[in-house]
């Protein structure tokens, strides 16, 4: 870079900020919500090779690095070994944790615009036991009952099941829930309550009916894991992912009206219903293809949006991106954690993302009692 | 012109609104007056496209209300919804923008002129920073108003006069800020828009309004400029209570006092 644009650019960079802290007092946080998605996108690029690097066992990613972009570099050619656990067993890993995290962020700020209220999670409100349902339902009566979808659909069965699991139980919650465009957080924290257990006794039903095989892939439901990556799910999750996350930005304006309540975004020129049918469309997709193949990981939708909403507000346009990054990195740092806080042994992650978001939503709760007419 | 043709409206299962016609020509303010639960709401609800009626038609400068899509309605009119509860924590400037991003306006420029503006026209200037949660009842009100305003910032758009539909505008607002938001409403329509306002207040409905509807129990039951229908015989038989109208001296405007009833 040329002496004097580098000199511009370390003066510009003050009263950038100056810029921000003036825009952020006069109740304008778009600065500071911009400035931020990219923070994030940086921080969330370091996290995912920071976990590609980090493990039980020894890996030389720079080697593999190297090897793969066919460059001279490389001391010696990795190991096989190296291969596998770099390509196969933690890139998959990172790669899934990515996805998932930014899916179950994304899911938890739609739905909580859709319901105008921060609690509403899709793993609270019993979406997720709907998908995992749908899932269990498809592992146990697959073959029998579900034969002809499994041969249609491959291994996109399972995130399809879930899906469905997923939106039906959004739906019902919404019709049960939600009373001439306003949304009782009681009704639907306990709706949510009762459809996850009746969600759960079925499964139950299932699990008891399931042969050993069966059971062997049903466990891994009950605690949400990262541990099963592999290429295969990432390709039958990642498209239903990545479509839910393009869609939501053309969400967010509709979702910043509905803060408002039904009737002044329809005044503002939303089409209201439609909103609400593509929202509730993608929270399912997502939040399906995340159980499908990771299992319930909870409170990932409740924590990222609300810590973010602190900062930058509520404003969808940057919410939407930014809980999306800083979802995907959360979760491949919590799966960090998980695989090395008892290592050479692992924790399930869904215990570590409780441990951090049970007491969160607690806190949320006593916080905000008082406006959210609880 | 938005023309109000014979409409019935039903909500759940109950006739609320019996065959309500009038017309609200731009360049005048209409209020709609009568006792709680007359339908005035009800019948905004209508005007605005949120509810559609069981039989009759709406139409705003000659288009079928039932016809227009939700963004075609909202560069033809505004809304003030009777009370307002907002879900996140918005400040004062972005619940504004909300009203901007749904005007059709796209500079960024433009916008930020506008949005000052307007909360300086409802006397929020320095209020843009606060959160809305925090506010006052009354700032919330003058807040929501500034939103709409922003929506509908030009009266007359390519040729097309606008609507403002307010409900209650000024029910929570001390003496001036009613006068600032009435003056308001006025240049509103001196610059060729149209306002219909839901007021409970007769004598500032008297002072400002061009036309008054007059309901009572879903059916209209008086129309026209304040000095022809506010009468001792319509506040009888609209509200129900036997009050005399009397006629400010200087201004030739009509006044009701509550004192004028027996007790
Ligand atoms: N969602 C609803 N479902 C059933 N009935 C309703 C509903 N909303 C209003 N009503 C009834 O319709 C009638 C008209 O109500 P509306 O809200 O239009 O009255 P209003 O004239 O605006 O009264 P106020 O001066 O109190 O605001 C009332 O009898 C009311 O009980
Ligand atoms: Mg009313």
């Amino acid at each position: 870079m040329p002496r004097s644009e580098a000199m511009e650019g370390s003066m510009r960079a003050p009263a950038f900020a100056a810029d921000i802290v003036r825009e952020w007092r006069a109740g304008n946080r778009s600065g500071l919500a911009r400035l931020l998605v990219v923070v994030l996108a940086v921080v969330a690029a370091a996290t995912f090779v920071t976990s590609i690097m980090t493990g039980a066992a020894d890996a030389s990613l720079s080697n593999v690095v190297h090897w793969l972009a066919g460059m001279e570099g490389a001391d010696q050619a990795p190991s096989v070994r190296d291969r596998i656990i770099i390509l196969d067993i933690r890139l998959p890993r990172a790669v899934l944790g990515l996805l998932v995290g930014a899916a179950l962020a994304v899911s938890g700020v739609v739905m909580q615009g859709l319901f105008r209220n921060p609690l509403a999670d899709p793993g609270l409100v019993g979406v997720s036991s709907g998908a995992s349902l749908g899932a269990v339902l498809l592992i146990v009566l697959g073959s029998s009952v579900f034969g002809p979808l499994f041969a249609l659909v491959g291994f996109y069965a399972l995130p399809v099941a879930a899906f469905f699991g997923g939106l039906a139980t959004t739906l019902l919650l919404y019709r049960i829930a939600t009373r001439g465009g306003q949304t009782s957080v009681a009704t639907m924290l306990l709706a949510g309550i009762a459809l996850g257990a009746l969600t759960g006794a079925v499964t139950g039903v299932l699990v008891f009916i399931a042969d050993d095989k069966q059971l062997r892939d049903l466990t891994f439901w009950g605690l949400g894991s990262l541990a099963g990556a592999n290429w295969t799910k990432i390709l039958a999750a990642a498209p239903i992912i990545l479509m839910s996350l393009a869609v939501v930005p053309f969400l967010a304006r509709g979702l910043n009206a509905i803060t408002l309540g039904e009737a002044a975004a329809f005044h503002m020129g939303i089409p209201v219903q439609r909103l609400k049918n593509i929202a509730i469309l993608s929270v399912a997709a997502a939040t399906g293809a995340s159980v499908a193949v990771s299992g319930g990981i909870g409170f990932v939708g409740i924590v990222v949006p609300h810590l973010l909403r602190l900062v930058i507000g509520p404003d969808h346009r940057y919410l939407l991106p930014a809980s999306a990054l800083l979802g995907g990195t959360m979760l491949i740092f919590a799966d960090m954690l998980a695989r090395t806080i008892v290592s050479p042994a692992e924790l399930p992650i869904g215990i570590i993302t409780a441990f951090v978001g049970a007491p969160f939503f607690l806190w949320i709760l006593l916080r905000g009692r008082s406006n959210m007419g609880l | 012109m938005i023309k109000v043709s014979d409409i019935s409206v039903r909500l759940a299962g109950r006739q609320v609104i019996h065959g309500v016609s009038f017309d609200a020509a731009p360049s005048t303010m209409t209020a709609i007056v009568g006792p709680n639960g007359s339908g005035k709401t009800t019948t905004l609800k209508a005007v605005s496209g949120e509810l559609s009626p069981v039989s009759g038609k709406v139409t705003i400068n000659g288009h079928d209300l039932a016809a227009l899509r939700p963004w075609q309605l909202a560069l033809k009119r505004g809304v003030l919804p009777q009370s307002t509860i907002i879900s996140f924590p918005f400040t004062v400037r972005e619940i504004v923008r909300l009203g901007l991003s749904a005007s059709g306006t796209v500079s960024h420029s433009a916008n930020d002129r506008i949005a000052d503006d307007t909360l300086e026209a409802v006397d929020l200037a320095g209020f843009a920073g606060r959160f809305y949660q925090e506010l006052s009842g009354g700032e919330q009100q003058r807040v929501q108003l500034a939103r709409v305003l922003c929506q509908i910032s030009a009266p007359v758009s390519d040729g097309e006069p606008r609507y403002l539909l307010l409900d209650e505008p000024v029910s929570s607002l001390d003496i001036r800020h009613q006068l600032t938001i009435m003056r308001l409403a006025r240049q509103f329509c001196e610059r060729g828009g149209g306002v219909i306002a839901i007021m409970h207040d007769l004598n500032l409905t008297a002072m400002f309004a061009d036309q008054m509807v007059m309901m009572r129990a879903g059916r209209v039951r008086a129309s026209g400029p304040p000095r022809e229908v506010l009468t001792d015989e319509t506040m009888e038989a609209v509200f129900g209570c036997r009050m005399q109208v009397n006629v400010a001296p200087t201004r030739d405007i009509p006044f009701v006092l509550p004192q004028s009833v027996a007790i």
